[in-house]
């Protein structure tokens, strides 16, 4: 395992393995009969139903009920409601990914105070603390995932370029470190490169960003968006546009994989493997039930698909075929 | 501030008769540190703390008030009649900077006025790369800390947490580097910082800030005692006495690292018989002669061993890494039950890499304390890991600059300005550095905009 970023706390890793679940902890998680809910920041997304997936699959064999599974739909005030409204239902253990920083602390913190056990996914707002506020934070390694987007879109930069950095403004612990990442990579390794930033607070201002982004800085040669939703609505600009910028992000999403089967626009996904997240995150929570110690910060390492790669990558992470029209792209089928 | 506070009333005012600003400061200073320690409390609370009567209370808080450092706008509980107006700092007045530099990882934030982190980012770093690289590195990441918080309140200071004693810290600010790690010697980091971000710089070791940030933020709230140790390549303790840290007379207190130890026959400091780089040496010599099935494989792998593998490796049961561990955590315990029978701690918090990697090292410091303590110092004796991490560095960073920012000798200067960085002897130093010839370029230079 290789991770290249530090944890909320300044943390170093622990690999998912540290909380790999012997037969004996199954059985005491059945005979407990624990109820679980999972909030997380949005239902709409290939990357939360394969989390989703990985993470009930694995409580349902420890005999676990999943009781809430709550879309926030990026909303700090409605996340702040769903966990105030599970204080009432008191399951044993809530997996929340906080879509916020200081809006959700409170919220967040006031579930450890009822006795609730609490893993986070992806995000830890600033003053909650692993042991005592949180058992665990389960995420990728975003630090990691930044540095794989530079690497592979420095490949299609001419020397001198200049760079668009698609950034996300809310305070939120993942999409930071793969902002900081990819252009301390680039500051790094491609001194020539000219990075021009900015950012959109909601998934449907990427688009509108983007242009004004392209109107500031016509000569850009390449674009890094922090994930991949944004990212397609980045890809619609570029298309109406009829400009040929290769783009890097982060997830392999369906039809960013297309994308990149294609050749254009995505040149280099730094792809998560949620559906491994959910299960790491599932054993860290009966872990946690169990009273077994878990280490503070769980990072799963990302992985670097480029076209040559994209079909077995699909299959690695969605744990399923990839799509015809991905095969059909890289000529495995006609 | 409101300029009427000082031009119009000067103006007006008969000679020989002294100006309110001039009579106003020392109450300003008494009233706003009551409101700090005492966060929110009442206008009845401060007549009764201060002595200070009704219509001086009244003023001076309408002064603050106007200054924008205080905040009346919320109520508290009525107790019979109406309901009090609560007085608070007003923390989001200003901004502090805070950063973390150790050994291998730069950490940096952003905290209110009272010391709260509002945000944080930790990344690798080798402190011994050379210090224009720190200085840009830092001054970037410092600069996305700022630009990420859309917040109109002002930079009020810059705290920096760094390995090591900071010798030369006397004063309001500081005026030039002190030489707190070698590979910084002669380079003006303190210079280039308050140049670049307008703001003044403080600077404290990282045992004494995160110490503060577990007594502020950690375990340690609510605690009059404690003893910090953090353990890394260096071993150091940080003292908590009558709720306030101890700094002994040039601030270098516990540095027990550089105490001697025997294992067997060999002697030698704790920091080399039981730091991070024992583990690390002892590590590598299991991994190469096969006595860690764990280690081997990873150096087969063509992994690199850290001592941080080390710590991973005896968490999952690998003996020889237990072995090395719990050797290490003996040594900590033996010294650490020495300055536990002296001081008499409520509770021991172990902080670094290696031991909140895994629970070996812990027992085995327990294991040393409970067994060569007294009994009446061990009866409610806790020992824990820290659970904040490098988070207590910019915890401890904030509150030491709060403190500093806020103490009377330094804020008496300050208060009728409604701004630290009005501060008479921080213009001036503004202007000398602006006088003197700028640092060379750094390499590779800055970009605008990009962290």
């Amino acid at each position: 395992m290789s991770i290249s970023g530090l944890g909320p706390h300044g943390e170093r890793a622990a690999p998912p393995e540290r909380v790999s679940l012997l037969p004996e902890d199954g059985a005491a998680a059945k005979a407990r009969g624990f109820r679980v809910a999972v909030v997380l920041h949005t239902l709409d997304s290939d990357w939360a139903q394969q989390l989703l997936s990985g993470m009930v699959g694995t409580f349902g064999d420890c005999g676990t009920a999943v009781t809430h599974v709550i879309d926030c739909a990026f909303s700090p005030d409605a996340q702040v409601r769903a966990l105030d409204s599970l204080l009432a239902q008191r399951p044993d253990a809530v997996i929340s990914l906080p879509v916020a920083n200081e809006e959700v602390a409170l919220a967040h913190a006031r579930l450890a105070e009822a006795g609730i056990k609490l893993v986070l996914l992806d995000n830890a707002p600033t003053g909650l603390l692993p042991g005592r506020h949180y058992g665990t934070l389960v995420s990728a390694d975003n630090f990691g995932l930044g540095k794989i987007a530079a690497q592979g879109l420095s490949a299609h930069l001419p020397q001198g370029a200049e760079v668009g950095l698609m950034g996300y403004a809310a305070d939120f612990f993942a999409t930071n470190e793969r902002e900081l990442a990819f252009a301390k990579w680039l500051r790094a390794h491609r001194p020539d490169v000219t990075i021009r930033q900015d950012s959109f607070g909601r998934i449907d201002e990427a688009a509108r960003r983007t242009e004004a982004m392209l109107v500031a800085y016509p000569d850009l040669a390449g674009l890094f968006v922090v994930w991949d939703t944004p990212a397609l609505k980045v890809a619609e600009v570029l298309r109406r546009q009829l400009r040929q910028i290769p783009i890097a992000t982060v997830d392999l999403g369906e039809e960013v994989a297309i994308g990149l089967a294609q050749g254009s626009p995505f040149v280099v996904i730094a792809a998560q493997q949620p559906y491994l997240q959910g299960v790491a995150a599932a054993q860290t929570t009966i872990l946690t039930l169990l009273g077994r110690p878990t280490p503070g910060w769980i990072a799963l390492s990302g992985i670097a698909v480029t076209r040559e790669n994209v079909v077995e990558s699909y299959q690695r992470i969605w744990r399923r075929p990839a799509p015809q029209s991905v095969l059909h792209a890289v000529g495995l089928i006609r | 501030m409101p300029d009427g506070l000082t031009t119009t009333q000067t103006a007006a005012r008969g000679k020989g008769r002294p100006k309110v600003a001039d009579t106003a400061a020392p109450s300003l200073v008494e009233l706003l540190n009551l409101i700090r320690a005492a966060d929110p409390t009442t206008r009845q609370e401060l007549e009764r703390k201060s002595e200070l009567g009704r219509a001086v209370v009244a003023d001076r808080l309408t002064m603050l008030a106007d200054l924008g450092l205080i905040d009346e706008s919320e109520t508290g509980t009525a107790t019979g009649g109406r309901a009090p107006r609560l007085v608070r700092l007003a923390a989001r007045r200003g901004r502090i900077l805070v950063a973390t530099l150790d050994q291998t990882a730069l950490g940096v934030g952003v905290a209110d006025l009272a010391g709260n982190l509002l945000t944080e980012h930790h990344e690798e770093f080798e402190l011994n790369a050379p210090p224009e690289m720190l200085a840009d590195r830092l001054t970037t990441l410092l600069r996305w800390s700022l630009d990420r918080q859309s917040s109109p309140a002002g930079l009020w200071g810059i705290s920096l947490s760094v390995p090591g004693t900071v010798p030369g810290t006397e004063g309001d600010f500081l005026t030039r580097t002190p030489p707190a790690v070698p590979a910084w010697e002669g380079f003006p980091l303190v210079e280039q910082l308050t140049r670049s971000f307008g703001a003044p710089v403080w600077m404290r070791s990282s045992v004494d800030t995160m110490t503060m940030g577990e007594l502020h933020a950690g375990a340690g709230q609510a605690l009059s005692s404690m003893l910090f140790v953090k353990i890394g390549r260096r071993i150091g303790a940080g003292i908590v006495s009558e709720g306030r840290l101890y700094r002994g007379a040039q601030g270098a207190t516990g540095l027990i690292g550089a105490l001697p130890v025997h294992l067997g026959d060999r002697t030698g400091t704790l920091d080399t018989m039981a730091g991070s780089d024992m583990v690390l040496r002892e590590g590598r010599h299991v991994a190469e002669s096969g006595r860690s099935a764990y280690l081997a494989d990873h150096l087969r792998r063509g992994g690199e061993i850290t001592a941080l593998d080390v710590a991973q490796a005896a968490q999952m049961g690998d003996e020889a890494c237990t072995e090395i561990l719990t050797t290490s955590g003996r040594l900590i315990g033996q010294v650490v039950a020495t300055l536990t029978n002296t001081l008499n701690p409520e509770l021991i918090v172990l902080s670094g890499a290696i031991v909140q990697t895994n629970d070996i090292m812990l027992a085995a410091v327990r294991e040393a304390v409970y067994g060569a303590s007294h009994p009446l110092v061990t009866r409610d004796l806790r020992i824990i890991r820290s659970q904040m991490g490098s988070s207590a560095g910019l915890v401890g960073a904030a509150r030491a600059a709060a403190e500093l920012l806020f103490a009377p000798t330094f804020l008496k200067d300050w208060v009728m300005q409604g701004s630290p960085l009005n501060h008479p002897g921080f213009i001036a130093f503004r202007g000398s550095l602006d006088l003197a010839p700028p640092p060379p370029p750094q390499s590779p230079p800055p970009r605008k905009g990009a962290p």
